[in-house]
């Protein structure tokens, strides 16, 4: 009921001004994106973000400026008749500009996976695409409970995911990745901790007993090159299973960083090498 | 004679302030007419539309680039003429409007705020904007009262209890941005960065009376500036209360900085370069120093601004990037250009 209240309420705010459907939407986000092509929107979005590169139709639309720093003018100049925003700092100042001069806006607030649902449901609530929303629901709904119904009895593997060098961070518990690790039927050698990614000392890696290290790829730097710079700053460590059995992996797929309709493609990537590592090939032949 | 003298300097002074504030003025147009869109201004002059999109040049000159033009020359003008005011009264080339511990206090309020999830309207000012004006008075005035119980509001105590309380507040947004969750910390790392974005009139409005306010009374006491920067003994031997002077003018440089730090958080540069270069051009008189500065870091801010949004396309560059890389060489081009006579070897 909630939801269907709080969707009510963006609804009204998306389309104050217009009772029919959106014809010229603009996303702002990356993400958003992704939901509006999965909901057959490709026509109606005028413009997207820079970041906003998958699908491969979304190049070719027109280009507002980053998602860490929309160009409102360039929004404005397109007439759009909804824009969709994160609920980032960043964006902030851009949808309340928008907002003061009339313009409907939709704000989302996607952190975890259950956000997401809300935020898909919210777009097909504000685009008249209600029904193509709950179908992808389901779908992506479907999708993860196979990855949490096939990995929920099993012993779960332990898993470091790094997302920054130097200082080494890694994520918390706090995170999608943290949702993600989970479905997939890993457990995060992370505990609680008060930062979503906290930094880790040397000391705790040493102790945390990974299996899987996963490193999110820097910048566009070459990936094998990435990959060995990796496994040389893990060659001390060769009592954590990880780094003895070479379960190391440096990932570079947008699927995996971006919390879209995508989600249930990278839990699947990461079960794929949670699963079909040398160590489970080894448990199994041993 | 001495009459004759006063009306000849006061009325080349009305004409040099006149003179650049019609600059400005200029400036502040044709900044507000350049852009990443090309817009008509015979469309802006149309006025609004009933519906939004029908009249987007006005939208997008009346909406988006007159309140940022506008913010910026508030901004500047607050702390070009913050800067030299305390140039003077701390009598310290390298004192700018920040030097007093209002950075770090402005920095601690706003993360406060972001920790507290604090939602509210004060005055048209959001909770991260009061809270970054309530840090700044908060850190000034303790600087202040460390100083005044430190030795009489000598200047090396001032100076020294600015540093201390900076240092010591930066500690305390390090450890507070630790221990937070990172979105909240990139918020504030992204504040304290500074920047120049659209903002509503009412706030405009609400800045503007105080900033303008404040620099007018600056203005008034300016004559007694000069007797200060010379030096104490020579200011009350001209029958000028040094403390009662310096009180006046760092309460209302706190008040105007904390002001332009609300806004627009932390732009570098403006309050240090400014002055100097004024001062450079147009000689030590405190009269023309600080309405002049004021003007000056309007049209300084308002075209690095106007630089940082459009240079690269829709890439918006932080507006302290520019008013870095291009008051720095200007500066030194100043120095170099009129200071030739001073030798650096005496």
């Amino acid at each position: 009921m909630s939801v269907f209240l709080s969707a009510h309420r963006d609804q009204n705010e998306a389309s104050y001004h217009y009772t029919e459907q959106p014809k010229r939407i603009v996303s702002l986000a990356p993400n958003i994106t992704e939901i509006l092509f999965e909901l057959g929107l490709e026509k109606q979005i005028v413009a997207v973000a820079r970041d906003s590169d998958y699908p491969l139709e979304a190049e070719t639309k027109k280009k507002v400026g980053t998602f860490w720093q929309p160009n409102v003018e360039a929004v404005l100049a397109l007439k759009p008749d909804l824009v969709i925003t994160l609920a980032f700092e960043q964006q902030r100042a851009a949808a309340e500009t928008l907002r003061r001069l009339g313009y409907p806006v939709l704000t989302l607030n996607i952190k975890r996976i259950s956000d997401l649902y809300e935020a898909i449901e919210k777009i097909g609530y504000a685009t008249g695409t209600e029904d193509k929303a709950s179908e992808l629901m389901q779908q992506i709904r479907t999708e993860l409970d196979e990855y949490n119904s096939t990995y929920s009895g099993r012993k779960k593997i332990k898993i470091l995911w790094v997302i920054q060098n130097e200082p080494l961070r890694a994520a918390g518990r706090n995170t999608f990745l943290n949702e993600m690790i989970e479905l997939a039927g890993g457990e995060n050698v992370i505990g609680s901790t008060l930062q979503q990614y906290p930094a880790i000392s040397s000391e705790e890696l040493y102790a945390c007993g990974a299996e899987i290290i996963i490193h999110s790829a820097m910048g566009k730097r070459d990936i094998s090159e990435q990959q060995s710079e990796v496994e040389r700053f893990w060659s001390t460590m060769l009592h954590l299973p990880a780094v003895k059995n070479k379960d190391i992996y440096v990932l570079d797929s947008n699927a995996l960083l971006r919390l879209g309709p995508r989600i249930a493609e990278g839990v699947g990537e990461i079960s794929g090498i949670l699963h079909k590592s040398k160590r489970t090939k080894k448990e199994s032949s041993g | 004679m001495n009459f004759i003298m006063w009306i000849l300097t006061s009325r080349r002074l009305i004409l040099v302030i006149l003179l650049c504030f019609l600059i400005l003025l200029l400036v502040m147009v044709v900044c507000a007419c350049c852009g990443t869109q090309d817009i008509s201004l015979s469309r802006v002059f149309e006025g609004p539309s009933k519906l939004p999109g029908e009249n987007v040049d006005y939208e997008i000159f009346m909406g988006i680039r007159l309140p940022r033009v506008v913010l910026a020359a508030l901004v500047g003008a607050a702390l070009a003429s913050s800067g030299v005011v305390l140039q003077a009264i701390l009598r310290n080339p390298l004192a700018d409007p920040y030097i007093l511990g209002i950075s770090s206090g402005a920095g601690l309020g706003v993360i406060i705020a972001f920790l507290s999830g604090l939602s509210f309207n004060l005055l048209a000012g959001s909770p991260v904007a009061v809270f970054a004006f309530g840090g700044s008075l908060f850190t000034v005035w303790l600087v202040w009262l460390i100083g005044y119980f430190a030795g009489r509001l000598n200047v090396t105590s001032l100076l020294l209890a600015g540093v201390v309380v900076n240092a010591f507040f930066s500690a305390v947004i390090m450890f507070l941005t630790s221990i937070a969750r990172s979105e909240q910390l990139r918020a504030t790392v992204y504040w304290l960065m500074g920047s120049i974005t659209e903002k509503p009139a009412s706030v405009l409005g609400f800045s503007g009376v105080g900033i303008v306010g404040g620099i007018v009374i600056l203005f008034i006491i300016s004559n007694k500036l000069n007797a200060i920067s010379v030096g104490e003994n020579e200011a009350k031997s001209v029958g000028v209360d040094p403390v009662s002077i310096k009180l006046a003018a760092f309460s209302l440089t706190a008040f105007i900085t904390a002001i332009a730090v609300s806004l627009s958080g932390l732009i570098g540069f403006v309050g240090l370069v400014v002055p100097h270069g004024v001062r450079v051009v147009l000689g030590p008189d405190h009269r023309t120093l600080v309405p002049v500065s004021a003007i000056v870091g309007a049209i300084f801010l308002v075209s690095a601004d106007t630089l940082s949004r459009t240079v690269f396309g829709q890439e918006q560059l932080p507006v302290g990037v520019i008013t870095a890389m291009a008051g720095g060489p200007f500066f030194l081009f100043l120095l170099a250009k009129y200071c030739k006579g001073i030798s650096w070897l005496k």
